[in-house]
């Protein structure tokens, strides 16, 4: 019944695994009226656990964009959501304004920043791409500390507490929405595809007219801004921020790890592997304490060198790991006899 | 004047800890094509063994050198046995993340073992030697002399040795080098092994002058980096001139700017890293490797 009802999704444009995540999400919806049996209180720390894996699934999407589709692995995407965070505190502390503005021109700053950083850095090629903004990443964070009249420096800044976590919940969860329907919509145009492109040659690409720094740059802001908005949310959220909470050394490597597991550079994979880290983190890593940070660490030296390619890829039919060979030998024998 | 000859003096040292903590680095990239991401973590368990060495046995951190490098040798030798030696050609992305979440555990495993709390070795040669206006601190004095010796013997042993010409040849050319009968898979063990073996011992020589936690890895990998960019792949005297480079600016920044000086200092060397990335992605002095060649 969902395999039709998924066609009948596909034929008006949206494809199969945004179908799915939609649906996914759908159910998801009324779980905070469930948890608890109290009907008119709602369980918080379950609310705030979803909360914060809407939140990963967006980070996870939008480090995709540059990471996944243009293959520019950006080991400091972080940046812009330190940025975020740091742009909605200041002007909530330091100004009073109010919580909305506030996140807008916070998102806003990591987009100006994104611009600024993004073509210089953008123009170098590989591991070189990738340890500038593990550089840049890292001197933010300094910048953050010395800046101490503006960013309270090492002591932080303190938010307006404000306590509605349903808001939150809803909140990120229409954020994660918009994110996975949007970069479901630019991987089906134009843009999208020159984006793959430049991942696959960008030579090629450029030779063919795709004009790549003008590609590179749209996707490197767009994944900055929506960044930069889950910053200031979780800002707010958390009601106190300071440099190493806001720019915590392995938050990026985390969105790589869910991006990997999942399927990297495709639209629902760092949904399914935010999703997927998320419960094992919850389910099982509570019970590791302490280890959790080494779980952690070999988790992600594992999915790297034994599922490369993600859940989705692995499970995919063009899949050229052994472990994807063994899943169609044995459980997609029609695959397998169409030759592909 | 006395505050500038202190500060260029402050400065050479700084350098020549650098300079030994980027050999390493520079040297399995150069031959190996992996950029270890968990280097400032080896560097970091050098300093824990030398710590403990000294804490419960009393060992003056400088003869901790005699269980720092054979210890780290066996370490560095098995991880590529097993981890490392997966990761050599294939995408950068992989060598990256894998020796990140290496970092990681290692990181978390000596918390775990030693808490966060800050540590520093005792040494008893604590005290200064004055001339004129100028202190040399003894300690810093010795390591920078531990350094340059280390750097001479390594330049020795890549040149003149058979194993040091194996190596360049496998950094050189690997197909060619496997046509004339070196083993590839054992050079690049003992490569690692070598490296991990004299960043440990960068480790042991910080370990008396500045204090070590277990998170201290990620800035010095950074660092490496930087001095990498500037000097290229495998280049001794390159790692030597960078290292005091960076030793000299972070230096010069602490004691010439007022307030923020100190965490300017910090900031130098990540901004040092991304301009020269930005602005010579072929390193300083042409020594790295174009970026597709190496991607």
């Amino acid at each position: 019944m969902l395999t039709t009802a998924a066609h009948t999704w596909q034929r008006y444009g949206l494809g199969r695994w945004a179908f799915l995540v939609l649906v996914l999400l759908l159910l998801l919806y009324p779980v905070p009226y469930l948890l608890d049996n109290d009907s008119d209180f709602v369980n918080p720390s379950r609310l705030l656990s979803f909360t914060q894996m809407f939140m990963l699934i967006t980070l996870a999407s939008n480090w995709n964009l540059t990471g996944g589709f243009t293959g520019y692995v950006d080991f400091g995407h972080a940046v812009f959501f330190g940025l975020g965070a740091y742009g909605t505190g200041v002007l909530m502390n330091k100004l009073a304004w109010s919580f909305w503005p506030a996140m807008l021109v916070g998102a806003l700053v990591a987009v100006a920043f994104a611009l600024l950083i993004g073509f210089p850095t953008l123009r170098l090629k590989g591991p070189y791409f990738s340890i500038a903004m593990l550089g840049t990443f890292v001197a933010m964070r300094e910048v953050i500390r010395v800046a101490a009249p503006l960013t309270g420096g090492g002591q932080g800044l303190t938010l307006p507490p404000y306590l509605n976590r349903p808001l939150f919940y809803y909140l990120t969860l229409a954020l994660a929405l918009i994110v996975i329907l949007l970069i479901r919509f630019i991987r089906s145009t134009e843009f999208g595809a020159s984006l793959v492109a430049i991942r696959e040659d960008e030579v090629g690409a450029e030779m063919r007219g795709v004009n790549t720094t003008l590609h590179k740059i749209t996707a490197f802001w767009i994944a900055a801004f929506f960044t930069g908005l889950v910053g200031g949310m979780w800002a707010y959220q958390n009601t106190f921020i300071d440099p190493d909470v806001v720019f915590f050394d392995s938050r990026t490597v985390e969105l790589v790890m869910m991006t990997m597991l999942g399927g990297l550079g495709t639209v629902a994979g760092p949904v399914i592997g935010a999703a997927t880290i998320y419960w094992l983190r919850d389910v099982l890593w509570a019970n590791l304490l302490q280890y959790h940070l080494i779980a952690q660490g070999a988790l992600l030296i594992i999915i790297v060198l034994f599922l490369p390619e993600g859940i989705l890829g692995t499970l995919g039919d063009r899949s050229a790991t052994s472990l994807g060979r063994l899943w169609r030998k044995w459980f997609r024998r029609d695959a397998q006899e169409a030759g592909t | 004047m006395d505050q500038f000859l202190q500060a260029l003096i402050n400065g050479i040292m700084l350098g020549g800890f650098y300079s030994v903590m980027v050999l390493g680095f520079s040297v399995i990239w150069g031959v190996m094509g992996v950029i270890n991401l968990a280097h400032g973590e080896f560097v970091m368990v050098g300093a824990y063994i030398t710590w403990v060495l000294n804490k419960q046995y009393g060992w003056e951190p400088f003869t901790a050198l005699v269980v720092v490098m054979p210890s780290m040798f066996i370490l560095g030798y098995i991880l590529q046995k097993i981890l490392i030696n997966q990761l050599v050609e294939r995408p950068h992305l992989i060598s990256l993340l894998v020796t990140f979440g290496l970092g990681i555990i290692m990181s978390n495993t000596v918390k775990l073992i030693y808490e966060a709390t800050p540590r520093i070795a005792e040494t008893a040669f604590s005290g200064f030697w004055r001339v004129g206006g100028v202190t040399f601190p003894i300690t810093k004095t010795y390591i920078l002399v531990a350094a340059l010796i280390i750097m001479i013997g390594l330049y020795l042993f890549l040149q003149y040795t058979r194993m040091g010409k194996s190596i360049r040849a496998a950094a050189q050319n690997k197909e060619a080098a496997r046509m004339v009968g070196i083993e590839i898979g054992q050079v690049y063990a003992l490569t690692f092994g070598i490296c991990i073996a004299l960043t440990g011992t960068a480790g042991m020589l910080v370990s008396p002058t500045q204090a070590i936690f277990p998170f201290m890895g990620p800035p010095l990998t950074l660092k490496a980096f930087a001095i990498t960019a500037m000097s290229g792949l495998g280049s001794i005297p390159g790692a030597l001139m960078g290292g005091m480079v960076l030793g000299l600016v972070e230096v010069f920044i602490g004691t010439y700017v007022p307030n923020i000086g100190t965490n300017l200092g910090i900031i130098s060397s990540f901004i040092i890293l991304v301009v020269v990335l930005i602005t010579r992605p072929q390193g300083l002095f042409g020594g790295l490797k174009p970026a597709t060649e190496v991607a």
